[in-house]
């Protein structure tokens, strides 16, 4: 009888703490789900969540369940900020992993900083972001950044037998800095070359025509274009009914995702087949085991034949957070925030690794000629290739 | 001093573009000018317009002529919803105070466009152009003009005139200018003034589809295309004067040249030399170029 009440009293007391264990760890993901942006929020949001099941399925992380809880930030900084503090204030959160463009990031990131928890930015590629006075101990990015994409790019236009090069880029942070790490390392590897134009249209410019022209009477042998997502569609059809690509002898590089399977399945046989692009990741990639796994369940959780390129950046950006808790063995920000530092993770695209100096992960982007292929009834990337930007991130 | 060549490929571009600025400007002037309401979901059904052209594509499957069909079939899908949303929505706002008008036609960019997101989802589109066109261009004093492009250029007038003469010439088109003066007179003169309201509605969304449609070749579909035109489309009726027919079409030339040529002057600031145009023409004659002023 004394030793029944004594357990009963015990299980009483032990109650509340199994049923924190139990609790689940609520991530807030504030990304796009409106708008044109929503075109790579949408998917990144996805492939978080796909993440979060798959290691829910197999119990979690430290025996809890992750919990993810995504707002649509409508693609604006100030709507990302209202969203985060919501998600950190009544929601609960414990860490934030979210936002896609370069306004909403480094907004976010004070967010971060003032409520000292961890932020892992998946999308925006601002150098701004991870930049020596804006870094703190809680923000990471596992996101390309522009010196990455803009050094990318001019190693594989110093190979081009060209010598007048012209860009065509939005103006604004992102279409500045990507336009400058290029121009700038483009010099350095190949002294030789000249900037003969540069073009600096609107964000979301819908008539490209008076840029081209004034940009084809420089007479450019070779052009460089950041315009991304669906604005890459718009110019890319204007600029081939001018005759450019054929001006250049394709001797064009659309950096900003021009090359993803999503473009080019939405162009068919419009896309300018034969000029240089990029992509976060390509369901034709196939490069490992891992990757061709991942993009099985991938399109089977899209229901896609073709899934979408954009969700490895909300899949690794979870797959980072996970992992940090395992190795801190705790959900505190602190600790996770220290153990993100260095921290190296087999992602489905080979391993990252987040630098300790700027907590800026190495990940670069695939690279290729795109070239018809009789397997899809689009243009792909061949070889598409992996540039791993380790080498000239400094 | 940049060449003969290079000024004429940028006049050419500037006319492309205002000719296709004409084409939706054109339903937001009418509307305006009839039934003095600023429709703000004319955007809305351009944007549904492209859409439309790219649905009817996939219907219609590969085939000669698919692209025209698709286009057509998109103006009037998008004519008869305008029809629809006059008659059983808008219609019970005449009454009431600009404002809510106003705010009830942004509310139909907001339903409209979250609708065509739920259909089409956030992907973009892209519509070919038709085999008769694309891929095609002439050379023309060292400019290079695309077939579409001159297509375009060609169809803007024609749809002016025909748009004029409907309005000088027909029995419509009189009750219409008599509608946008005096409707009361009219509606006592016993014309069904509804109904004619209803019809300017269509014949608005008609164009404002076609527009979407038309320019599905040249452009990418997606969402929120609906909002970058209507401030363009708005800067050309203040521009030319809102009501007036050829107030548009002259707002659209300029707007289209102040462009092209902008970006001569100030590479970075294109947009801007049109914004100043139309502060300019807000402060000296605020009732546009071409407009009447207000009593």
């Amino acid at each position: 009888m004394h030793r029944r009440t004594l357990l009963i009293l015990a299980l009483v007391l032990l109650l509340p703490l199994a049923a924190e264990a139990q609790k689940p760890i609520k991530v807030g993901m504030p990304m796009p789900l409106s708008g044109p942006p929503a075109l790579f929020g949408d998917p990144a949001s996805k492939g978080a969540q796909m993440y979060v099941e798959e290691i829910n399925a197999k119990g979690g992380v430290l025996g809890r369940k992750l919990e993810l809880l995504v707002r649509d930030s409508k693609a604006d900084a100030n709507e990302a900020v209202r969203q985060a503090r919501e998600l950190i204030l009544k929601d609960n959160v414990e860490f934030l992993v979210g936002t896609l463009t370069s306004a909403e990031g480094p907004a976010v990131s004070v967010v971060a900083k003032e409520n000292k928890i961890v932020f892992i930015a998946p999308i925006p590629k601002t150098d701004q972001l991870t930049a020596p006075d804006k870094l703190h101990p809680y923000i990471f990015r596992v996101a390309s950044n522009t010196t990455i994409e803009g050094r990318s790019a001019a190693e594989i236009v110093a190979k081009w037998p060209v010598t007048r090069v012209a860009t065509m880029s939005f103006d604004y942070a992102y279409g500045q800095d990507v336009t400058k790490a290029f121009v700038e390392h483009l010099k350095k590897v190949k002294p030789g070359v000249e900037i003969v134009d540069q073009q600096w249209p609107k964000l979301g410019e819908q008539d490209y025509n008076p840029f081209i022209n004034a940009q084809m009477a420089k007479k450019p042998e070779a052009i460089f274009s950041s315009i991304w997502g669906g604005f890459f569609v718009t110019y890319s059809k204007q600029a081939k009914a001018l005759g450019v690509f054929d001006a250049i002898k394709y001797h064009f590089i659309g950096v900003g995702e021009a090359a993803t399977p999503e473009t080019t399945k939405s162009m068919g046989a419009d896309y300018p087949v034969g000029i240089w692009g990029n992509s976060y990741d390509a369901f034709y990639w196939g490069e490992t085991a891992a990757h061709k796994d991942y993009v099985a369940r991938l399109s089977k959780y899209l229901k896609d034949e073709y899934p979408s390129s954009w969700a490895i950046q909300g899949y690794i950006g979870m797959q980072f957070l996970a992992e940090a808790i395992k190795k801190a063995e705790s959900t505190d920000s602190d600790k996770v925030a220290k153990a993100l530092l260095g921290l190296t993770v087999e992602t489905p695209v080979g391993p990252l690794t987040i630098r300790e100096k700027d907590h800026q992960a190495n990940r670069g982007q695939l690279y290729g000629k795109t070239v018809k292929d009789a397997k899809y009834p689009f243009a792909i990337m061949k070889p598409v290739t992996y540039v791993d930007p380790t080498k000239f991130m400094d | 001093m940049p060449d003969f060549s290079f000024i004429f490929a940028q006049s050419i571009s500037g006319l492309t573009a205002a000719m296709f600025l004409f084409l939706i400007a054109a339903g937001l002037s009418l509307i305006f000018g009839v039934l003095r309401v600023l429709n703000f979901a004319h955007g809305t059904f351009y944007m549904l317009g492209a859409y439309a052209a790219f649905q009817f594509m996939q219907w219609l499957g590969p085939g000669r002529g698919r692209f025209w069909l698709a286009a057509l079939g998109a103006a009037a899908a998008i004519a008869l919803l305008g029809g629809l949303v006059e008659r059983f929505l808008f219609r019970h706002l005449y009454g009431a105070e600009e404002l809510y008008q106003l705010l009830f036609t942004y509310a139909l960019v907001l339903v409209l466009g979250d609708a065509a997101k739920m259909l089409w989802g956030t992907q973009q589109k892209s519509v070919s152009a038709p085999p008769e066109l694309g891929g095609k261009a002439l050379s023309l004093f060292g400019a290079t003009i695309p077939y579409y492009n001159l297509f375009i250029i060609l169809l803007g007038p024609v749809i002016a005139l025909g748009f004029w003469l409907t309005l000088q010439r027909t029995r419509a088109g009189r009750f219409i200018r008599a509608a946008a003066l005096d409707r009361e007179t009219l509606g006592a003169l016993g014309v069904n003034v509804d109904a004619l309201y209803t019809w300017v509605f269509v014949l608005a969304s008609f164009l404002g589809g076609l527009g979407g449609a038309l320019i599905s070749p040249m452009r990418a579909t997606t969402p929120g295309m609906d909002t970058e035109i209507i401030v363009e489309a708005f800067v050309v009726v203040v521009i030319g004067g809102l009501g007036s027919f050829w107030g548009t079409f002259f707002g659209a030339l300029i707007y289209g040249q102040v462009l092209s040529f902008g970006i001569l002057f100030f590479p970075r600031f294109s947009i801007f030399a049109v914004f100043a145009l139309m502060a300019a023409v807000l402060i000296l004659r605020p009732w546009g170029l071409l407009g009447r002023p207000l009593k």
